[in-house]
């Protein structure tokens, strides 16, 4: 290891990094530093190698080629241990929590294995695995009682858990906090708190880097950006000098504004609507009506109601009083199969899990709601018509493959999403819902389901978009209803409203009125 | 956020005492395995008093030893998301060859050494399994059938198939030394063999290693997720290689004292058992899956089994039906399980 000149404050340096995978080079020499103290935004579209140039910094991945210096001292690559042991943390998008182990050793374990030097011979300390723990779930809010700290994390719900990852990066001495997508399951108030906590670690001298899709974050965190395009770094500099066009510009190599999608006006035939709607204590009296060709958007907090509404309109959850008319015949909706028999898709917001089969072909996942119909009397599967049926919808979707026997699970998010929607197509629903349709996908795949979801309006379908991303439904419905405590509380035009009337609207106490 | 941490916690507490056996249950799978234990042992204790007698009760621990020894290293192997089936021929092939060793040139070989031998044969033989398992990257249940040939072939093909019936003297004293040692009502002499003290040995260092050492938790870290363990800085290779070499020391030592108990050397003996034990590690709470599992319902695991394989004949049931009622068992507890969980 070389001894080289550590300017002030500078911690990681990257330089000239390459990493191949197979046949793809994932990142072409790629070349940045990261100074303590300060907050950095790693930004790109998905596949651009942002998730691999962490990897290589949290030591998970080792570069083909390149430098990494850190603290002054030069390596080819970083072992895992050695990151830790540096004080890089990191919380990946995946979380890479241990499911089985409880809250408490998820969060401090990894310190006394550091200290070890990953030794695993070696007694661990149990009330010191506790105090730490303690103290890392008051910084980002969770309780510290011994009940939550005892239980086991796959029995907590999402967004505890992004929680508890943040606890465990943060829980040792970091010197650099890596974290990747933490605000997906967050809800507005756990992002504030989060955003308290990267204050403080800048305070504290630590450097944060963000990987993430939410400009507006980025924005309200400040410092700099480093944007990613195709594995190479193409602009670096204070995040506030850039607009978000810019950013946008940068990221995907092409412009794409912030304007509104919406073009086409809806017809005037109704053509779903419920009535009074309920189920449990999940939401009720919910009456709502999707014309022909017409785009309603549904938002609320995560515990709004809206969630389960979505997947009682298609039958995953039945709601449990009230009605639904389709073309103005009531529909009993009790499972997936009703829904997809009345003309209705569901595209779910947990894609990976609810929706694509990751290990099948494009062309499997595109025809996997009309094998039937496909199939002669002997239950052989027309294979020729299938594909021809797939090649086209990948085309609708614009999926940036040809190759139709690719697996889902090495697309990228956005083209997934693509997949997904695709498959609905095949069946021609007169209603599609869309639960969370641009979760976790970059900018460039974004531009082109909001493409899709106008088209496909325009040729008569009917959209309910049920999202959290206020943008999204401002850019592409017709109207905006707003759900807070299981009711439908407020609608909105969607071109004569804005973000923060929506924000108010979700985060109103029941009790006030809302207009 | 409606879905508050503490709401499972919270149900339990709320929901009086049905709902909060439940809760138990989902921390603590094993109970199940205990009310089972119990509920036998009372039902048989009704039809049958002399169930009660000193001397079933040490019958069933003499008979629990080498399962509970193979056992424990299945339940480690198990913590950690693999499985292991070739601890039987591992035992096998160093009871058979450190017998055949003694007896033929080194009669007068202490008999701590030649236990100490055993268990580090049997650990050797575990390293083997722990490379082919890291370094193959296949899943440890093919890499085990794989070497259960290989060391059952190499012992018959090279070493030996004759029985050997004489065993050198100081095993079969060791066999024999008493722990406790008493007269029943009828007579007979009754003991508890000293090799007893083995199984609650292994039992507290195996709970030691799992629960009091930064091993124990990488074991479980890595039969949560092998990945994201590897990634938070756990050496795969250091806990497959621990993990296998310690199965391989329960094993071998599980040998040897098969042999002393027996009196007798036999080379086909042991193997085809495997299943037995790990449906007595799986009945103890552990989910074959991976990152569960304890050593207390492992135990108990083992004491079911046993119980069950020996006291079908003291109320009049035909031995044969031993697997039956241990196949319902497994497919009982299995559905107990999920359907707590669903419910959850």
């Amino acid at each position: 290891m070389l001894e080289t000149s550590n300017s002030q404050g500078r911690f990681l340096e990257l330089r000239q990094i390459h990493k191949r995978f197979g046949g793809v080079h994932a990142l072409r020499g790629v070349n940045f530093s990261l100074h303590l103290g300060e907050a950095y935004h790693l930004l790109g579209e998905n596949g651009c190698g942002k998730s691999t140039v962490i990897k290589i910094m949290s030591g998970a991945l080792s570069p083909d080629d390149g430098e990494i210096v850190l603290d002054g001292r030069s390596f080819r690559a970083l072992s895992p241990i050695q990151a830790l042991s540096a004080g890089i943390e990191t919380v990946y998008q995946d979380l890479s929590l241990l499911p089985n182990l409880t809250v408490a050793e998820n969060v401090a374990l990894s310190e006394q294995l550091v200290e070890g030097g990953g030794r695993l011979g070696r007694l661990f300390d149990k009330s010191r695995l506790n105090r730490t723990a303690a103290s890392a779930l008051d910084a980002v809010g969770l309780p510290k009682t011994p009940a939550f700290m005892g239980t086991v994390v796959s029995e907590l719900p999402l967004a505890s858990r992004q929680l508890v990852a943040i606890a465990r990066a943060i829980a040792t001495r970091a010197k650099l906090v890596i974290m990747d997508e933490p605000t997906t399951s967050l809800t507005r108030r756990e992002v504030d708190n989060l955003i308290q906590v990267v204050n403080r670690l800048r305070s504290e001298n630590v450097a944060v880097l963000f990987v993430t899709h939410k400009l507006d974050e980025c924005y309200r965190i400040g410092g700099h950006a480093i944007i990613f395009r195709d594995g190479e770094c193409v602009a670096q500099g204070e995040i506030a000098q850039y607009t978000k066009t810019e950013l946008a510009g940068l990221m995907t190599g092409r412009v794409i504004n912030s304007r509104r999608y919406r073009t086409g006006s809806p017809a005037a035939s109704q053509l779903f609507s419920t009535d009074n709607l309920g189920q449990a204590s999940n939401f009720r009296d919910i009456s709502l009506s999707v014309r022909q060709g017409e785009i309603v958007g549904i938002t609320g907090l995560a515990d709004s109601g809206r969630n389960e509404l979505a997947m009682a309109i298609a039958g995953i959850k039945p709601s449990t009083s009230g009605s639904m008319l389709i073309d103005g015949v009531e529909t009993m909706i009790r499972r997936p199969s009703d829904a997809i028999e009345n003309g209705i898709g569901y595209v779910p917001e947990d894609r990976l899990a609810e929706g694509l089969f990751l290990d099948k072909s494009i062309f499997e996942n595109e025809i996997a709601l009309i094998v039937k119909r496909l199939s002669n009397s002997l239950g052989i599967v027309d294979k020729q018509e299938g594909r021809r049926i797939a090649a086209k919808l990948a085309k609708e979707m614009r999926l940036n493959t040809s190759n139709l026997d690719m697996p889902v699970g090495s697309l990228s998010g956005g083209n997934q999403q693509r997949v997904l929607i695709g498959r609905w197509l095949s069946i021609s629903p007169k209603l599609l819902v869309l639960h969370g349709p641009t979760v976790g996908v970059d900018v460039g795949s974004k531009d082109m389901i909001y493409r899709t979801i106008q088209t496909l309006a325009e040729a008569g379908m009917g959209l309910l978009i049920v999202s959290d991303d206020l943008p999204e439904l401002l850019q592409n419905c017709d109207r905006i209803l707003v759900m807070n405590a299981g009711r439908i509380i407020a609608e909105f035009d969607a071109d004569k409203t804005d973000e923060d009337s929506l924000y108010k609207a979700m985060l109103a106490s029941t009790t006030e009125t809302v207009q | 956020m409606s879905s508050s941490p503490f709401e499972g916690l919270q149900e339990s507490q709320d929901g009086g005492v049905l709902s909060h056996i439940g809760g138990l249950i989902r921390r603590r799978p094993e109970t199940i395995t205990f009310m089972l234990l119990v509920m036998i042992c009372v039902g048989v204790a009704l039809i049958n008093p002399a169930f009660l007698q000193a001397s079933s009760l040490i019958d069933i621990g003499r008979a629990s030893v080498v399962t509970g020894l193979f056992a424990l290293g299945v339940f480690v192997i198990l913590a950690a998301g693999g499985i292991d089936v070739s601890f039987t021929a591992i035992a096998a092939f160093t009871m058979y060859s450190m017998t055949l060793l003694v007896s033929k040139h080194l009669p007068g070989l202490p008999m701590v050494v030649i236990i100490l031998t055993s268990v580090v044969g049997g650990a050797a033989l575990g390293v083997i399994n722990g490379l082919l398992v890291h370094n193959l990257k296949v899943p440890s249940l093919i890499v085990t059938i794989g070497t259960q040939y290989l060391f059952r072939g190499i012992l018959l093909s090279f070493i030996g198939t004759v029985w050997i019936m004489s065993l050198p003297p100081q095993m079969g004293a060791f066999g024999r030394l008493p722990l406790l040692q008493f007269e029943s009502a009828n007579g007979a002499t009754i003991t508890l063999p000293m090799y007893f003290l083995v199984l609650p040995i292994a039992a507290i260092a195996t709970w030691f290693i799992i629960n009091r050492t930064l091993m124990g938790r990488a074991i479980f870290a890595v039969g949560g997720n092998a990945n994201v363990a590897a990634r938070l800085g756990y050496s795969l290779r250091t806990v497959h290689i621990f993990l296998f070499a310690y199965a391989g020391a329960l094993a071998g030592l599980a040998g040897i004292i098969h042999v002393c108990a027996n009196r007798q050397a036999n080379p086909f003996d042991l193997v085809g058992t495997e299943i037995n034990v790990i449906a007595a590690v799986v009945l103890g709470g552990a989910r074959i899956t991976g990152g569960t599992g304890t050593v207390s319902g492992t135990i108990l695991g083992v004491l079911l089994v046993v119980v069950v394989n020996s006291v079908l004949v003291m109320i009049g049931i035909p031995s044969t039906w031993q697997r039956l009622v241990v196949g319902s068992f497994i497919l009982l507890a299995a559905a107990f399980f999920v359907t707590r969980e669903r419910m959850k």
